[in-house]
C-alpha cells in the first residue's frame, strides 16, 4: 500500500511527467540523428535516410561471411590486382586511390571490410586507412589472425600503457577467447547504440531530477512532521519510498532505452546482433557479439542509475530543498563530461574512467584495466563492483538519514 | 493513561527553546497558550517524536519513546502547524495513506477515512484533489488524518490559525468531539479557542510552564487585578502607553478601558471578573498586545 502511494506521489507531480516528456523528447532526439543524418553515396549521387540504409545494408549484406585467411588473401589480391591497372587509379599528390568502376563495384561495397583487413598491418596508433594495402605482402606465411595476434601483444607491451605482467597476462587470455574466422557483416543499429550510451546520461539525470524531492520535498513542504509521527514513518514507509523510487527510476529508464535502442533498431534493423564486436574493431579484447557487449554495458548502466538513485536519495535524506540536490547532483554527473582522458593509465585516468559521464560509455577497445593486487579487473567490471557497493553504501545511509531526521 | 514529561530541554546553539519542562498529563484537553516564540512547537514536536529532546524523557505509562519504539506511535495523532498536503492526492488518497503510514490494514483504513470524512463534512468532496481545497477545508482534512488511528494522545499545533471565526467554531466542536479520553493538547496563541474547549491551561514562557491550572480555576490568580475604567481619550491614550490594556471601547465621548494591573489604575477604576485574555496579558505583558490586537474580535 505505501509503495503504490509513493509511486503514485512521483507519478502525479507534473513536473514528473514534463521532465520525463523531455528527457524522452531529448533522447528520442539524440538517437534517431544518426537516422535522420545517414547518407551514404553511389555512382548516381548521395542516398539518404532509409533509401540510404537499404542501400548500404545490401551493399553489405554481399560481402557478409566468414574472414578466413583464404577469404582476406583473396580479397586483398583483388584490391592489389585492380590497383595495378592505371586507368582504375587516382591520386591527390599524397596518396593513390581506386577509382571509377573498380571504386564504385570493389572498393566502395567493401570499404568497411578493407578497413578492417588493412587496420591489423598499422602499428599501434597509426591508422594508414588502406594506404598499405596495395603494398602488402600475403605470401609471408604470417596469417591474419597471427598478424592480429601480434598486434594486440605489440598494443599490450607498449610502455605507455604501462601495464603490469598480471595485467598482460588478463587481457591477453581475454584477447585469445574471441573465436576466428570473425564473421563479417553488416551491424549498423548496434555500432550505432554501442558508441552513443553516453546519450544515456540525460535520461539518468532526468530520473534523478523526478526523485530529489523524495524525502526532501517532504521536508520542504511541511508534510515531514506528519509522516514522521505516524507509526511506521521512520521504517515501513522509508522502504516504501526507496523501492518505489528504484521502481520509478527502472521503469522510466528502461522506458527511454526503449526508446533510444528502438529508433536505431528500427531503422537499421537488428542484423549483426550475434556477430563479434571485433568487426567493429579488430582488436578489442572482448570475446561478446553485439547483443551481449550492449546487454552487458547495459547492466552497467543500471548499476550506475542504482548508485545515482542512492546518492539522490541520501542527498534527498540530508538536505531541506530538492534544489539543493540537484545542485549537488549535476555537478557530479556532468562534470566528467568536460574532462577527458589523456591516457588509459594513472589515477587521473583510471577514476575518469569510473565517474558516471565515463562509465556509461563501453570504452571495450581501450584495454582500461584495474590491478588490485594481484587481482586484475577490467573496466566494464570494475564499474559494475563499484557501482553495486555504492549501491549497497547510500541506499542504507538514506534511509537512515531520513529516520534521523529532525523536524525543526 | 499517563504521559510524563521528565525534564524536557531542547537547546538550539546557544538558544533554549524548551527549557526543562516536567509535567504529568492524564486524559482531557490541555490548552497550550504562549506568545510566539514561546517554545509550543517545539515541545509539540518533541511530544510527537519528530524531534529528539536536548535531554529529558517523554514516558508513555512509564515507558520512555526509545523504549516503546513504534508502538509509541499507535498511540499518536498529530496535526502540525502549517503541515503541507501533497496537492495532487484526492482527500481521499491522502487518507488512505496516511492510514498505511500510521499502519491499519486496508480494510479498517477504507471505514475509518469514509467515518472521518463524513464527521469533518469533507465526504462529498473527498474525490476532489486537495489543492483546490480552502484553508479550512485542509485543516479539517488534517484534524480528520490526526484521528485515523484512534490516537489517545491528540496533538493539535496552532489548529485554528487562518481560519475564519465560522470555521474556527466549527473546528472546535470537532475537537471536542474527539477529545473524549484522550490526552489532547491544544497550542494556539488564540486565546478563545480554548477557553472554550480547555479543561486544563498551561502556559509557557520562554521555553518552561509558567503555570498548569484547571480551566475552572486558572484566573483566580488575577482576581482583584482586572480593571475597568471610563475616561477621556486623551488620557485613555496615555493610559494605554502606561497599563497593560486589555480592551478598549469607545462610548459616546468616552473611552472604557480594561486594563490588567496589579494596583488600581485610577482612583476610579474598579475590578472585574478576569477572564483567560486577561491572564495571558498579565503574563506576556505588553510585548504581545500589538500581535493579539486582531484577535479581540474573537
Amino acid at each position: 500500500m505505501l509503495i503504490k502511494y509513493e509511486f503514485l506521489k512521483i507519478l502525479r507531480k507534473k513536473s514528473t511527467i514534463i521532465v520525463m516528456a523531455i528527457s524522452l523528447l531529448l533522447t528520442a532526439f539524440l538517437f534517431g540523428l544518426p537516422i535522420l543524418q545517414y547518407q551514404t553515396y553511389n555512382q548516381d549521387g548521395v542516398i539518404k535516410g532509409f533509401d540510404g540504409i537499404a542501400y548500404e545494408k545490401e551493399q553489405a549484406q554481399n560481402v557478409s561471411g566468414p574472414l578466413t585467411d583464404a577469404y582476406i588473401a583473396e580479397t586483398v589480391a583483388e584490391y592489389q590486382r585492380l590497383f595495378e591497372n592505371p586507368d582504375n587509379v587516382g591520386t591527390d599528390g599524397n596518396e593513390s586511390f581506386l577509382i571509377g568502376d573498380a571504386y564504385w563495384n570493389f572498393e566502395a561495397p567493401r570499404d568497411k571490410l578493407l578497413s578492417l583487413i588493412a587496420s591489423v598491418y598499422d602499428a599501434p596508433g597509426e591508422h594508414s586507412g588502406l594506404s598499405k594495402l596495395p603494398g602488402l605482402d600475403m605470401t609471408d606465411g604470417v596469417s591474419y589472425y597471427q598478424r592480429l595476434h601480434e598486434k594486440v601483444q605489440t598494443l599490450l607491451n607498449t610502455p605507455s600503457r604501462e601495464l603490469s605482467t598480471e595485467q598482460r597476462e588478463y587481457w591477453s587470455n581475454m584477447s585469445s577467447k574471441v573465436e576466428t574466422p570473425l564473421q563479417y557483416g553488416y551491424h549498423e543499429g548496434w555500432e550505432i547504440i554501442l558508441t552513443s550510451f553516453e546519450l544515456l546520461m540525460f535520461a539518468l539525470l532526468a530520473v534523478c531530477i523526478v526523485i530529489a524531492p523524495v524525502f526532501s520535498g517532504e521536508y520542504q513542504a511541511g508534510t515531514d512532521a506528519v509522516i514522521l509521527s505516524g507509526k511506521y514513518g521512520k521504517t515501513k514507509l522509508v522502504t516504501a519510498k526507496i523501492i518505489s523510487s528504484i521502481l520509478f527510476g527502472l521503469l522510466a529508464f528502461t522506458l527511454h532505452i526503449i526508446v533510444a535502442f528502438g529508433l536505431p533498431l528500427a531503422a537499421f534493423g537488428t542484423d549483426g546482433w550475434d556477430l563479434p564486436l571485433q568487426i567493429a574493431g579488430v582488436t578489442i579484447p572482448y570475446p561478446f557479439t553485439f547483443l551481449q557487449a550492449v546487454l552487458i554495458n547495459l547492466g552497467v548502466v543500471y548499476l550506475v542509475l542504482l548508485a545515482m538513485i542512492g546518492l539522490t536519495l541520501l542527498l534527498s535524506a540530508k538536505m531541506k530543498s530538492p534544489y539543493l540536490v540537484l545542485i549537488v547532483l549535476v555537478p557530479v554527473l556532468f562534470i566528467p563530461l568536460f574532462l577527458s582522458p589523456n591516457g588509459t593509465t594513472g589515477a587521473y585516468n583510471l577514476t575518469l574512467f569510473l565517474l558516471p559521464y565515463r562509465a556509461t560509455m563501453p570504452e571495450i577497445g581501450k584495454y582500461v584495466s584495474y590491478q588490485i593486487g594481484g587481482m586484475v579487473f577490467d573496466a566494464l567490471s570494475m564499474r559494475a563492483i563499484l557501482y553495486a557497493i555504492l549501491t549497497a553504501i547510500m541506499l542504507p545511509l538514506a534511509r537512515l538519514g531520513f529516520k534521523k531526521h529532525q523536524v525543526a | 493513561m499517563q504521559l510524563q514529561l521528565q525534564n524536557l530541554c531542547k537547546q538550539y546553539g546557544t538558544k533554549r527553546a524548551v527549557n526543562h519542562v516536567n509535567a504529568t498529563l492524564v486524559p482531557g484537553v490541555y490548552g497550550l497558550l504562549g506568545a510566539n516564540g514561546a517554545g509550543k512547537t517545539t515541545l509539540m514536536r518533541m511530544i510527537s517524536g519528530v524531534l529528539k529532546p536536548t535531554s529529558g524523557n517523554i514516558c508513555l505509562n512509564g515507558k520512555t519513546i526509545e523504549e516503546l519504539g513504534e508502538r509509541y506511535y499507535t498511540h499518536l495523532g498529530y496535526m502540525p502547524q502549517d503541515f503541507g498536503f501533497y496537492p495532487d492526492f484526492t482527500a481521499w488518497e491522502f487518507m488512505l495513506y496516511m492510514a498505511a503510514v500510521k499502519g491499519l490494514d486496508v480494510k479498517t483504513a477504507k471505514a475509518r477515512t469514509e467515518q472521518l470524512l463524513h464527521m469533518v463534512n469533507l465526504y462529498d468532496v473527498a474525490g476532489k484533489k486537495v489543492k483546490s481545497y480552502s484553508g479550512g477545508m485542509k485543516q479539517r482534512l488534517g484534524i480528520a488524518q490526526a484521528e485515523l488511528n484512534h490516537p489517545s494522545i491528540l496533538i493539535l499545533d496552532e489548529p485554528t490559525a487562518g481560519l475564519d471565526p465560522k470555521e474556527r467554531v466549527r473546528f472546535r466542536n470537532l475537537i471536542s468531539d474527539f477529545a473524549k479520553e484522550k490526552i489532547v493538547i491544544l497550542s494556539t496563541h488564540i486565546v478563545s479557542d480554548v477557553s472554550y474547549i480547555a479543561d486544563t491551561i498551561l502556559m509557557m514562557k520562554a521555553g518552561n510552564f509558567l503555570l498548569g491550572e484547571p480551566m475552572a480555576t486558572v484566573t483566580n490568580g488575577i482576581r482583584g487585578k482586572v480593571w475597568e475604567v471610563l475616561m477621556d481619550p486623551r488620557r485613555a491614550a496615555e493610559y494605554s502607553r502606561r497599563f497593560s490594556v486589555v480592551n478598549l471601547h469607545h462610548e459616546n465621548n468616552m473611552v472604557r478601558l480594561r486594563i490588567v494591573s496589579d494596583t488600581a489604575p485610577a482612583a476610579d477604576a474598579c475590578t472585574v471578573e478576569p477572564s483567560l485574555e486577561d491572564l495571558f496579558l498579565y503574563h506576556f505583558g505588553e510585548n504581545v498586545q500589538g500581535e493579539r490586537s486582531g484577535h479581540y474580535a474573537d
